[in-house]
């Protein structure tokens, strides 16, 4: 036996061998050359040659763009609204720019970012509050671009059954099969504050600190006068004065977690407000399409180091993405979407979202039970493509740091000048516009599908559940009209 | 022969098939059979027996949240991760086909679906007739179900509003004062809010009862469903693999990009000034790019075979890296006292840690090490392996091995410290008489007497490797066995929770092959042959 670690020496110093000899390396180019490209710079000025290259040759080289990178790894979350990213990749669209995409599903928003952060992956499906809490440092500090929003609504609030029949007990008019919506937290505040009296605070769950469900959640009980918690630096929970305590839980783990009783409620995407439908175990009250209307959803997101070093494959990636958005939203002549039931076979495989056909292909065909004799037509109860959705609005993420600092998470009050500039820091529609010019010059869009002209802030609006107006020029006002959480 | 397989039998340590061996040959067949009975059918039985309980537990374990899968689901989701594995393979090889090849698969692909296109139509037929029946039996015994809720709502509701309204009449008739009528009063409210509640759960149970109905079983609806949704999985991965096999193939892309070479290069030919150096650009482009699309390959999703491969490679990783750490710790502390007491604390301290907390703190120093796998060369020279750069080996690989490491080298230590330790005196009294050297001393008397016992801590550190791995595959998502449970269980479908199972079976067998590989070690250093435990 002894003998054999006599061996073992020069095995493995053979093995350290291999290793060395089998890296391959890309043919070398004969560097001398560019001596002799000096030696004709030195005989003097171009001249009158180096005049424009004619337009003829501008198109073709915008035909292809030129790629720094071309085999990609994107991350997303198992839910339905990764679909542009899956789709631009079964569908082609990827293909088409010179792309070869590997989608790998990440087990949590944290992992998601840690890998976006790392390198690991090139860019991910995120939610839209990340880039912008990982830029403004809440959580791990990095400088992370979107150029492209994934999607608008898709998500609801869901009640176990309990809490639900008592919501029926306190407002009557619920008591019906197909109750007419939307539904407010004004039935469940007495639920509240009777537990509240016998010592207890409500349960419910959310996805993730900085998520849309999260402020979503706290805007829907916050506007029927339920205060959800503040966060504060020493308080990362976001529980302090809370009268119903939220928590994150991952999406997957919501029925089950609901079921166990260690929550009464949460708000998440789908499919998984309909699985709790179909296992009968809660009942969704509200969509996030009631509590404020296509309000934007998921982002796509790359960090900006990643950014700099790749101009041309971003602006590739965006392009497949429109395509893949404008595929999604693409209907017949009497308005029905004509391929979401694919999109959801797609999708129902278990390398992307894996849940049933059946489940997927609720929502992704625009309908929604919220209960089983409840099934109601939403057609845009996921939008990919349709009013200018894709396009990354400065005012979509103002909104998104007013929540933060409405709860806390941004400790100290901001003058309305830097909601702006931190929102000019992460939303790049430059490169959203470069993507969609080629797309349309190329006549794979329509001129109208794009907002050229926009200062990237969408008309003030006030179809939130609570009626506030919101102008994303105006975030201190926007914040002031609040009654809970802070006012400025 | 006879004994050269009995021999191996031995060393492999597959005891139960010596008697067969033996039985072959004809020994004392009466005791022959009743060891094969008491060591190959006694097990069989019990398998048997485990799988019927199995199926009848399965039957009774039906939450909301899911049920646990039988033995019928579990084989059909092996089954469906295979075909998952197969087609992505496939899909593959539609990338690089070349030629007639190419031409060939195109025309097979082409004809399969045609044939599904035309038996989905049928199934679509067949699935609405079945589902009118469902619906139509369904309503038949509804209506009088309905019927029975609403009259009970009503009579409940009826009976409510007369118990309020007698408790309103009693409460006007109580004059100010009198606190034995109030009192009977609250009784009374106290009692009425009971019943409430009681009703309350009467309806519930009603309704129940006809929800269950509406979602009882329907066999032929969901028979043909079934069949639809496969056909439109096989007709979805036929049309992919149709596109890579046509427009999208590899083959196909590198003569769109040579046509665009020749006609940058043409252009380049007839260019002057400006425009010829743009041209000059285009075909160094051109160039580029024919080399990327020359090089690449279709982008497949990690499936449950490869995911395997790479936790196997995964687990021998850390292993070796623990066992390289491990045994020469323990040798010292087997050699010295000293060194011993002062690796104890250390030992102690460190051995309860659980592979959840190693995972982050592996994490957060390798990512140090390897800010941007991309362009890091240590990563870059993995990728480069003939072999093991298939598996693509990133930081969460690392870490994952890292973690088997450190959870899985206690077992080596202590082991060989003890064989170390435990070395005959005699053997060392010999040593000393022939004036060993220490490195002579080591390797010809120590290390020999203290094999057996630092294999069987190879051992232990080898499976509770193994099960470590699952565990920090899920928290690193590293591509693996525990990534993909982890998959499953955020997918949620029907068949997660059979193909979990199909996991847990998967795990035990390679598990356990792993344990027989290091037996077999084992054997073959022990001098006496000392039988190692099953």
């Amino acid at each position: 036996m002894p003998n054999s670690l006599r061996f073992a020496t020069p095995l493995f110093c053979l093995l350290l061998a291999c290793c060395q000899g089998c890296g391959t390396k890309p043919a070398e180019v004969d560097l001398s050359v560019l001596a002799d490209l000096e030696k004709e710079l030195a005989q003097g000025p171009a001249g009158a040659t180096a005049a424009e290259p004619t337009s003829l040759s501008t198109r073709k080289q915008q035909r292809t763009l030129d790629l720094e990178k071309d085999a990609l790894k994107l991350g997303f979350i198992k839910l339905t609204d990764c679909a542009p990213i899956v789709i631009a990749k079964e569908k082609g669209f990827f293909g088409d720019e010179g792309l070869q995409v590997e989608v790998i599903a990440q087990p949590n928003w944290q992992t998601l970012l840690d890998n976006v952060i790392s390198g690991e992956l090139d860019g991910a499906h995120m939610l839209s509050g990340q880039p912008i809490a990982a830029t403004i440092g809440i959580g791990k500090q990095e400088d992370i671009f979107t150029a492209f929003t994934m999607d608008l609504n898709g998500n609801a609030v869901t009640v176990s059954n309990a809490i639900w029949e008592q919501m029926q007990e306190n407002e009557p008019r619920l008591k019906q099969p197909r109750p007419e919506h939307p539904i407010s937290a004004d039935s469940l505040r007495p639920i509240v504050e009777d537990m509240l009296a016998a010592g207890q605070k409500l349960q419910m769950g959310m996805v993730f600190p900085v998520s849309t469900h999260n402020y979503e959640l706290r805007y829907w009980l916050a506007a029927s006068g339920i205060n959800p918690g503040m966060y504060s630096p020493s308080d990362i929970a976001g529980r302090t004065d809370a009268q119903v305590e939220l928590s994150v839980t991952p999406p997957p783990m919501m029925p089950a977690t609901l079921e166990a009783g260690n929550i009464q409620g949460y708000c998440v995407g789908e499919p998984w407000n309909q699985q709790a439908v179909a296992k009968g175990i809660g009942v969704p009250v509200t969509t996030n399409y009631d509590i404020w209307k296509n309000n934007p959803e998921k982002v796509f997101g790359v960090s900006k180091r990643w950014s700099d070093e790749n101009p041309n494959t971003h602006v590739a990636v965006v392009k497949a993405l429109i395509r893949a958005g404008q595929w999604l939203d693409a209907v017949d002549p009497s308005g029905d979407l004509v391929n979401r039931e694919e999109a959801a076979r797609i999708l129902s495989r278990p390398d992307y979202v894996g849940a049933d056909f059946a489940v997927i292909k609720n929502s992704m065909t625009g309908h929604f039970y919220f209960q089983k004799s409840d099934k109601r037509a939403m057609p845009d109860f996921n939008v990919f493509y349709k009013h200018h959705c894709t396009y990354p609005w400065y005012s979509d993420g103002v909104w998104f740091l007013t929540q933060m600092r409405r709860w806390g998470q941004i400790a100290e009050p901001k003058p309305a000048q830097w909601y702006e500039e931190t929102a000019r820091k992460v939303y790049k529609p430059e490169v959203y516009l470069k993507a969609a010019r080629i797309l349309a010059d190329q006549g794979l869009i329509q001129e109208a599908d794009v907002p050229w002209e926009t200062d990237g802030y969408k008309p003030p609006t006030d179809e939130f559940i609570d009626g506030v107006t919101y102008d994303g020029r105006k975030p201190l006002e926007y914040l002031k009209a609040h009654q809970i959480g802070n006012q400025d | 022969m006879k004994y050269t397989l009995i021999k191996a039998i031995d060393v492999a340590g597959l005891n139960f098939l010596t008697p067969v061996v033996l039985l072959c040959y004809g020994e004392e067949p009466a005791k022959q059979l009743r060891e094969i009975g008491r060591y190959i059918v006694l097990p069989l039985l019990a398998v048997a027996v485990a799988v019927g309980v199995w199926v009848l537990v399965a039957e009774r374990i039906q939450t909301k949240s899911g049920k646990l899968p039988n033995p019928a689901q579990t084989w059909s989701a092996a089954s469906a991760i295979w075909t998952f594995h197969l087609r992505e393979e496939d899909k593959a090889d539609a990338y690089l086909a070349e030629g007639s090849n190419r031409a060939q698969m195109l025309d097979e692909t082409e004809a399969r679906l045609a044939k599904l296109e035309a038996a989905a139509g049928i199934i679509e037929s067949k699935l609405s007739s079945s589902q009118a029946d469902a619906s139509a039996a369904v309503d038949a015994k509804q209506s009088p179900a309905e019927a029975r809720v609403a009259k009970a709502t009503a009579e409940i509701t009826r009976a409510r509003s007369r118990r309020e309204e007698a408790l309103l009449r009693l409460a006007q008739k109580l004059p100010a004062g009198s606190p034995e009528g109030k009192e009977q009063l609250v009784g009374y409210v106290r009692a009425h809010e009971a019943k409430k509640q009681l009703e309350r759960e009467e309806l519930k149970a009603l309704r129940d009862q006809l929800a269950a109905q509406q979602a009882g079983a329907k066999p032929e609806v969901e028979r043909w469903t079934r069949l639809q949704s496969s056909v439109a999985e096989e007709q979805q991965y036929l049309a992919k693999k149709a596109d890579l096999l046509a427009g999208a193939n590899r083959a196909a892309r590198l003569d769109r990009e040579k046509a665009q070479l020749t006609e940058a290069e043409q252009e380049l030919l007839a260019a002057t000034g400006a425009d010829a150096l743009a041209a000059a650009r285009r075909v160094e482009r051109a160039e580029g790019r024919i080399a990327s699309v020359a090089q690449s390959a279709y982008a497949q999703p990690a499936t449950l075979p490869f995911q395997t491969k790479r936790s196997v490679l995964c687990v021998f990783c850390g292993f070796l890296l623990g066992s390289a750490i491990a045994i020469p710790i323990g040798i010292l502390c087997g050699l010295s006292k000293t060194v011993m007491a002062m690796a104890t604390p250390f030992i102690a301290l460190l051995k309860p840690v659980s592979p959840i907390v190693w995972l982050p703190v592996a994490l957060i120093i390798v990512s140090g090490f390897i800010p941007d796998p991309d362009k890091n060369p240590l990563v870059q020279k993995l990728w480069a392996l003939p072999w093991m750069g298939d598996y693509k080996i990133n930081p969460a690989f690392i870490a994952s091995a890292i973690t088997v490491a450190l959870c899985s080298l206690w077992a080596t230590m202590t082991n060989t410290a003890l064989g170390v330790a435990s070395v005959d005196k005699d053997h060392l009294n010999v040593a000393r008489v022939l004036r060993l050297g220490f490195w002579d001393r080591l390797f010809k008397i120590v290390l020999p007497s203290a094999l057996p016992l630092m294999f069987a801590g190879l051992r232990i550190s080898l499976g509770v490797g193994w099960m470590v791995l699952i565990a920090a595959e899920l928290l690193s998502s590293s591509e693996g066995i525990g990534k993909f449970v982890w998959d499953q269980f955020n997918n949620g479908a029907s068949d997660s929770f059979a193909k979990m199972v199909v996991v847990v079976f998967e795990v035990g067998v390679v598990g356990l092959l792993l344990d027989r590989v290091m037996i077999v070690f084992q054997r073959l250093v022990s001098f006496d042959g000392a039988p190692a435990a099953i």
